[in-house]
């Protein structure tokens, strides 16, 4: 038996955990499951990658033979990982360089395309986004009408199969805007009715229609066909990005005509409108960025802060993004707007939730991840203070599948190269 | 102003003549009758009617006017008893008669040189050497709708450009274009505008008004100078004796202008945009006359509730208000003209020129506004403008009140006559028995509008049959066509004949029994006075009243000082008159507030702190953040266009930030000057502006300032490389200090010796470089990566003087040590990263690096969104670098106040200071504090609680204004409700003005 104290070096765990029998109990950390609930005084075990034991030490006894390494973590927090839907995250680099991004092939219907190939595991960008705790990322194309099909990835791998957790888990359909906007962005005009907007809609629904004949009855190969397959037994999500609720009334007409098995919103800006809609068609939503400005200079100032709960309170399901203006690299900050929901209103734990157990329910990947529970991947982190809260947010430790992960960057590095100086 | 007068009454005289220099084919024909209106309801000009008059007219010239006058023999008598006889209208802002101005083909290559062959100005958006009279040529078609409208003569100028050069007055008639020149020089027209030039310089409004500027002093040094020949120069100068016409784009423009007629000396014209009443306090205090539309806007179908929520508040009241511009602008005691420009339809003009009648415009305002005003202004009030004997023979024709329900008959100019509507000369309408063979005794009957009457035979059916009147001839049928008849009516009788089904023709008389009794023609004016709230900004959050001075004793607070007491629990803290006047335990509130009223609040939940300050900011700007045209542009200013109507403003107040410096964009390594403000809601532009606050400029450097990322045509402007960019430098300041040497030269020598020398340039963006050099002008700079920061800091060296601040400075961890031996602070991001390639090493540790090695740091946003939680961004200072708190919240507060050099007055808690003052809920670095209130020099700029009541108030509005419209019938078409998408200024913005 071995009981060891946190602060022993990584290389030194990492043996010890891969070569492990006996489980490894993390005892005393203030659990928040992801689930919605929380144990103070926690007692959890991991083996062989997955959650083992979860409960609460105050209760429970424990038999400190029964376990290989024994980290007693009292007063600190633990979390399983936080998930970053919608992101370019790991097919992007530099937004200024061209050759870094992978995230917009040319075309307007391309289901068949596949960031999961694109995924660089060897991100630098990603590197700093898991040490705030994000240690999973649903990497999503951009552009087009259909951009393609997103994949599940760890922020951590060395190649792409060996990151991936759910291969093409979805595809991305654009819905079409009803408004667009004339002039250019410093000179905006007014925003005109988008007279192609039936047209557009009515591409999509032939498109859809075909692709459920293709499902039923094909022989031949039809690559964009065969990706949309899985969209009509329930294999694949849509995920529908639209923001202005008659685009989504319109687009859950669309999925219930064509009997789409699984449909997620992207975006839903105006979702507080059409919450019974929602409700009764049992939607799923991922939402926009909460630090983002009102959606317009009427709205409320805090707006978008105030929409989560509302959602929340409402009784509908969803995820927070980060979707936007260098959604990559600002990935890391995720957490934080998830503490913005919590000084508008939501629950602490139901926030936590919002990033946790919430997003793996919506990407489909919940039966492994999203929350501490027994039989789950052990994928998750301990921060010093709470993580929600960037001025106590200190991940020490992170694990991927019940190995601890490196948690140095390149930032690091060159904060601990130029400290010292 | 003489000079002028003289040129236009020359020019008068030969008109007349002109047409006897003209060879004629044919005989000559060289009769001109006397023309007398008799009966007629004269209005003479604003305050003069004659209710029963005659108006004699010979030529282009009225010879008499009066209520009893002799009719010369051989007069053609036009009896007009009833009609009403009106000074034709003057419109001063038109084109008519000129050609439109051609955009260039769009090239993907910027242009930076004029492409103008000639000895012209080197910036094509100036070019006063266009002169309208050698372009102008009378138009038909141009001129119909100002005579439909009652206009009888123009001033005309290329709308195109800053300096657009010279315009021509002109009649509306047909006669020979130089008969309808009137004055042929009768004013210079200028605008922030660039129009079609196609050279990226000025590509912003503060890149035109810098400019202008120079303009001016360039024209004062070329008259002074014979080295060289300026066309463009000669043209400006000669036409300075003229009357200075201004077109401005919005109410803030009013302002700007202002500020450039005072220092130049000039008094303008402003052709307005016809929202004065936004901010009508800063028109009047201009002083200047002004030209407005009635474009008014029309309304919104608001039948779809929820496409309706896109329509601003802004744009609710805007539409609700615009109509009463005019009664607004008369009751402040404006002088102004009205123009029918900017119209969508000319149609509109009366109907609107009515609609403002009815909220509350007087009539002989209106009158004046389109008749002497504008003949006063350019001076030619003698000739046209009202009706009095020896002017010309402009006037029109209308069937009653024109500013009531009038009908224009005919508009004569220069003596000849357009026809606008036939008058119908009699009415046929009444109850009439329709006698012929086949059918006796049937009752007619000839109702509707006199010139459209509608005619019901109830033999054949009780519905009006297709029915016209020409003249005195009347043709009606049925529909089927199996009656078809017409007649020719006179007095009481129509006779006239028809053909029956069969087509046989049989003849018919009708008799009037009975007049119809008409109800059209009543009209009631009706007035509405209920001039609506203008808020400010009017739009949602707008301050109906503005914020005072609040005296408020804060109890139990827990305050972050700032100062070397550090955080301090359980604290009170005053403050009057915009001041913090004690801190300390128990303050007992009769020391302070002995006389006047006060406030406590309860702060024993609440951080009370001092306001957030964003040393990088670039919300509340108006048309253009960047000046990119050039390497240098030295002589732009941000305090020039400073919009105070952004609701940025508010939402950033909403997160603590209290003051801003509004800066240029990084574009070009010399970029403009920088505004250093207070987000005072509400204000106006001067009044955002801190008082006695130094002043900056924003120097840039890397891949925004060679152009990395613009595409692959920006390959042309210098520099494109940062090798360049340190050459930039050192030419702008080796010119600087030249420029500085000429002028100490010229100040040195002797009254005589001056009188003898003509005196240096006075360049603008050299006279800041100067500023910079003498250290009366500060730098901010934009830095991202070592090299080129090491390689300012050594420019600045050896010029002699200490840059200020870099500002996103993001790898000045790498050369804190040579930053701290400068003296330069550092402005930086928390944790941006990644957005481009020069920004690979930028690490979130940078802020408590350079904090550590003693470097005064701020934290600041270049983004509208992050410029509303900055406390959250100073947090991170904590998380990654492990900054103390104290010392992480000085780099949103007191160390931005330090590099700004506001901190002797600003960024802490301190008696004296500025009562800028945020309650938070929590620790002001958590991500869970919430802003409580806000105070920007001790008034109260945002509130939770006043924040609902707005938004309950502006729902209210909404709602009221949203029922008006819905009711409302003058609108015509109404717009399709659309939502708006908002502009956003980061440094690297682009913005063509």
């Amino acid at each position: 038996m071995k009981n060891r104290i946190l602060k022993l070096a990584f290389a030194l765990l990492i043996t010890i955990s891969a070569g492990a029998q006996k489980p490894t109990l993390f005892l005393g950390a203030k659990a928040h499951l992801g689930n919605g609930t929380v144990i103070e005084n926690s007692a959890i075990s991991i083996q062989n990658g997955k959650f083992q034991l979860i409960a609460d030490a105050s209760i429970i006894r424990i038999d400190p033979s029964a376990f290989d390494t024994i980290y007693r973590v009292n007063g600190i927090h633990m979390y399983p990982s936080f998930i970053v839907p919608n992101t370019t995250l790991g097919i992007t680099e530099i937004d200024a360089v061209r050759a870094s991004h992978d995230y917009s092939e040319t075309g307007g219907f391309n289901p068949n395309i596949r960031t999961l190939i694109a995924y660089n595991s060897d991100s630098k960008v990603a590197k700093t986004v898991r040490t705030n705790g994000v240690l999973i990322a649903q990497v999503t194309p951009r552009g087009g009408r259909i951009s393609g099909q997103s994949s599940v990835m760890h922020l951590d791998g060395w190649n792409w199969e060996d990151a991936a957790l759910r291969i093409d888990d979805g595809i991305h359909l654009n819905w079409p805007a009803s408004y667009y906007n004339t002039g250019w962005w410093a000179e905006p005009g007014e925003s005109k009715q988008n007279k192609e907007y039936q047209n557009r809609v009515n591409e999509i629904e032939t498109f859809l229609t075909k692709a459920s004949a293709y499902a039923k009855s094909s022989n031949l190969m039809d690559l964009k066909m065969e990706s949309m397959r899985n969209l009509f037994d329930g294999g694949k999500t849509l995920y529908i990005h639209a923001d202005n609720a008659n685009d989504m009334r319109d687009a859950i007409e669309l999925s219930n005509k064509l009997h789409l098995k699984k449909l997620v919103i992207v975006g839903a800006e105006e979702a507080l409108k059409i919450t019974d809609l929602l409700l009764e068609n049992s939607i799923s939503l991922i939402l926009n960025r909460v630090h983002r400005l009102p959606k317009s200079q009427d709205s409320p100032v805090d707006e978008p802060f105030t929409q989560v709960k509302k959602l929340h309170d409402a009784g509908v399901h969803f995820c927070l993004s980060y979707e936007g203006e260098m959604e990559a690299m600002g990935a890391r900050n995720l957490s934080f707007t998830a503490g913005t929901t919590v000084a508008f209103g939501m629950d602490y734990e139901q926030a936590v939730k919002s990033i946790t157990l919430n997003t793996a329910e919506i990407l489909g990947v919940a039966d492994e991840v999203g929350s501490i529970e027994k039989g789950k991947n052990a994928t998750f982190f301990i921060s010093s203070g709470e993580a929600l809260d960037m001025r106590t947010n200190d991940v020490t430790k992170a694990y991927i599948n019940g190995v601890a992960i490196d948690l140095n960057n390149h930032q690091k590095e060159l904060f601990e190269k130029y400290k010292n100086r | 102003m003489k000079t002028i007068r003289i040129v236009a009454l020359l020019f008068i005289t030969q008109s007349v003549l002109a047409q006897e220099t003209f060879p004629v084919n044919g005989v000559s024909n060289n009769f001109e009758p006397i023309y007398a209106f008799t009966n007629a309801h004269i209005v003479l000009n604003p305050t003069t009617e004659i209710p029963n008059g005659t108006l004699l007219i010979k030529g282009n010239e009225i010879i008499a006017l009066d209520s009893n006058l002799n009719i010369p023999k051989g007069a053609i008598i036009k009896n007009v008893a009833g009609d009403y006889i009106y000074p034709s209208f003057i419109d001063l802002y038109s084109d008519y008669g000129l050609k439109e101005v051609q955009r260039g083909k769009y090239n993907y290559r910027p242009q930076y040189d004029s492409k103008k062959a000639g000895a012209y100005h080197w910036n094509e958006a100036i070019h006063p050497e266009i002169n309208a009279s050698t372009e102008w040529s009378k138009y038909n078609s141009e001129a119909k709708p100002y005579l439909e409208n009652g206009f009888g003569a123009v001033l005309s100028h290329a709308k195109d450009g800053i300096a657009r050069g010279t315009a021509t007055f002109v009649a509306l008639s047909d006669k020979t274009d130089n008969e309808n020149i009137l004055i042929k020089d009768a004013a210079a027209f200028y605008s922030f505008k660039k129009g079609v030039s196609k050279q990226k310089n000025p590509s912003s409004l503060m890149g035109s008004i810098a400019l202008l500027r120079q303009t001016y002093f360039d024209a004062e040094w070329y008259e002074l100078q014979n080295s060289q020949t300026n066309l463009s120069y000669n043209s400006f100068i000669n036409q300075q004796e003229l009357p200075q016409f201004f077109a401005i784009n919005d109410e803030l423009d009013y302002n700007r202008v202002y500020k450039i007629a005072e220092e130049f000396e000039i008094d303008y014209i402003l052709k307005g945009s016809g929202k004065e009443f936004l901010r009508i306090d800063e028109v009047a205090n201009t002083e200047f006359p002004i030209i407005i539309p009635i474009n008014f806007p029309s309304s919104y179908d608001v039948s779809n509730a929820e496409t309706t929520e896109w329509i601003s508040l802004q744009n609710l009241k805007t539409w609700e208000s615009a109509p009463y511009n005019p009664a607004i602008l008369a009751k402040n005691g404006i002088e102004f003209c009205i123009t029918a420009a900017d119209l969508k339809d000319s149609k509109s003009f009366l109907k609107n020129l009515r609609l403002a009648i009815t909220k509350g415009l007087n009539k002989g305002d209106a009158l004046a506004a389109l008749t002497t005003t504008p003949a006063t202004l350019i001076d030619i009030n003698d000739k046209v403008g009202s009706l009095a004997k020896g002017k010309l023979a402009n006037f029109f024709i209308a069937s009653k009140d024109i500013f009531e329900n009038g009908i224009i008959y005919e508009n004569w100019t220069l003596g000849e006559k357009h026809i606008i509507n036939k008058k119908q000369e009699i009415d046929v309408r009444g109850y009439y028995t329709f006698i012929a063979n086949e059918f006796e005794n049937n009752l007619v009957a000839i109702e509707g509008i006199n010139a459209k009457p509608k005619l019901t035979l109830f033999h054949l059916d009780s519905i009006a049959l297709t029915t016209s009147l020409s003249g005195n001839n009347i043709t009606f049928s049925n529909p089927n066509g199996t009656f078809r008849a017409s007649g020719k009516y006179n007095n009481g009788h129509i006779i006239g004949n028809y053909q029956d089904s069969l087509g046989n023709y049989h003849s018919f008389r009708m008799q009037r029994d009975s007049l119809f009794e008409n109800k059209e023609d009543q009209f009631e004016l009706v007035i509405d006075n209920n001039t609506p709230s203008v808020w400010f900004p009017n739009k949602a959050h707008g301050f109906a009243d503005t914020p005072q001075y609040k005296n408020v004793l804060f109890k139990n607070a827990t305050v972050w000082t700032n100062e070397e007491i550090g955080i301090l629990q359980n604290t009170d803290v005053a403050i009057s008159e915009g001041k913090i006047i004690a801190i300390g335990t128990l303050l007992n509130p009769n020391d302070y507030f002995s006389e006047e009223e006060y406030q406590t609040i309860d702060a024993s939940n609440y951080n009370l702190t001092c306001g957030v300050i964003d040393e990088h900011s670039h919300i509340a700007i108006s048309r253009g953040v960047n000046e990119g045209s050039q390497a240098v542009t030295a002589e732009v200013s941000i305090a020039d266009v400073i919009n105070p109507n952004d609701h940025n403003i508010y939402r950033q107040l909403a997160g603590g930030t209290v003051a801003s410096q509004l800066l240029h964009g990084s574009a070009n390594p010399i970029g403009g000057q920088a505004a250093m403000v207070k987000l005072r809601w509400g204000a106006n532009a001067e009044e955002m502006k801190i008082a006695g606050a130094d002043g900056f400029i924003k120097f840039a450097l890397g891949e925004n300032v060679k152009q990395s990322n613009w595409g692959n045509f920006e390959r042309i402007r210098f520099p494109q490389t940062r090798m360049g960019v340190e050459q930039v430098f050192y030419d702008a300041f080796y010119r600087a200090k030249a420029y500085q040497k000429q002028w100490e030269d010229y100040n040195n020598l002797s009254q005589k010796e001056k009188r003898n020398t003509t005196p240096p340039r006075e360049d603008i963006e050299l006279n800041t470089l100067v500023e910079i050099l003498n250290s009366e002008r500060f730098v901010t700079c934009h830095s991202y990566i070592q090299s080129e920061i090491n390689m300012l800091m050594h420019v600045a060296d050896s010029m002699g003087f200490t840059i200020n601040t870099f500002t996103h400075i993001l790898e000045g961890y790498k050369v804190a040590d040579k930053m701290q031996e400068h003296g330069v602070g550092g402005s930086t991001f928390s944790d941006w990263w990644a957005y481009k390639f020069e920004v690979n090493d930028a690490i979130p540790y940078n802020a408590t690096l350079l904090n550590n090695a003693g470097i005064i740091t701020a934290i600041n946003s270049d983004d509208a969104e992050m410029g509303r939680r900055l406390n959250q961004e100073a947090a991170k200072a904590v998380k990654y670098g492990r900054t103390s708190e104290e010392d992480a919240w000085k780099m949103v507060t007191l160390n931005p106040a330090k590099l700004l050099h506001l901190d002797a007055h600003m960024g802490s808690i301190k008696v004296g200071n500025d009562a800028d003052i945020v309650l938070w809920t929590d620790n002001p670095l958590s991500i869970y504090a919430k802003v409580v209130q806000t105070y920007v020099d001790g008034k109260l700029m945002f509130d939770v609680e006043v924040d609902k009541e707005l938004r309950a108030r502006d729902k209210a509005e909404r709602m009221r204004i949203i029922k008006l419209m819905s009711e409302d019938k003058n609108g015509g078409k109404k717009r399709k409700p659309q939502p708006t998408k908002e502009i956003l200024y980061h440094c690297d913005t682009e913005h063509e003005e």
